[in-house]
């Protein structure tokens, strides 16, 4: 396996991780506090995370492959 | 310039078109959504519907773990790696039916609550029937790479429609991250 697919491949793996750990902190969160502000926050953080990561939004405008 | 060098100038020009159309697109479609979810907070306020919390945190779990997947798959074809792609997009599709099965075929039956019950059907039925939908066309869009993938149609240099397929995916994604508190955890049942 090429360093550059291990490397994508990794970074998907630590972003699998934060989302599952976010996911399972909302979860928490809402079925034992009324903190709807930290769910909020949550959902926020979660969101960003795969625009960016997983949709690569900084690809928008750019016209190569590649770059995952 | 050579024929080959113009054919991957014209696909490249191509393929910003295609990006900045897609992102257009999910644009659009997220005014959809986002109608709904704001006619979630009008109707119930802080309410929320009667559901399975359990089962909840389970089919996003599903979700979640199937969008980790359909990213391993759009890395693995980047890379040339096409059994890792087919792999990858495989489990995704099979995780997307678990979701739709887990939404439509368990939730949907178990509810103490139908389409017609008040606010929280209303509302509880039309968002996760127009997400389900959309989970739905994105399972059909797999469909389409895998058998694609499978004759060899994708290459490192040229897969644009399994990017297409991962954005659309994600983005069916990021909606359940916004639906999935607002319906399970913010609010108390409504009675």
């Amino acid at each position: 396996m090429d360093n550059k697919k291990s490397t994508a491949l990794m970074q998907g793996v630590f972003v699998f991780i934060a989302l599952a750990v976010l996911t399972a902190v909302e979860y928490l969160v809402g079925v034992s506090t009324d903190l709807v502000g930290v769910l909020f926050a949550l959902l926020l953080i979660k969101a960003a995370l795969v625009v960016y990561f997983f949709m690569h939004i900084s690809r928008l405008f750019t016209s190569e492959e590649g770059g995952h | 310039m050579s024929s080959e060098a113009t054919a991957t100038a014209s696909y490249n020009y191509r393929l910003g078109t295609h990006r900045l159309g897609l992102w257009l697109f999910l644009a659009s479609d997220l005014f959809l959504f986002g109608g709904l979810y704001v006619t979630r907070w009008y109707l119930l306020g802080g309410h929320r519907p009667e559901l399975n919390q359990t089962l909840g945190l389970i089919v996003t779990s599903v979700l979640l773990v199937s969008s980790f997947f359909m990213n391993r798959a759009e890395t693995s074809i980047a890379h040339g790696d096409r059994a890792g792609f087919l792999v990858s997009t495989a489990i995704t599709l099979a995780l997307g039916l678990a979701f739709l099965g887990g939404v439509v075929g368990v939730e949907w039956r178990t509810a103490p609550f139908g389409p017609g019950d008040g606010a929280q059907g209303s509302v509880f039925y039309m968002l996760t029937g127009m997400h389900a939908f959309h989970v739905f066309t994105g399972v059909l869009f797999l469909l389409i790479i895998l058998r694609n993938g499978a004759r060899g149609l994708y290459s490192a240099e040229k897969h644009w429609a399994v990017e297409a397929c991962a954005n659309y995916w994600h983005f069916v994604d990021v909606v359940w991250i916004f639906y999935y508190p607002a319906l399970y955890l913010i609010g108390t049942v409504v009675k």
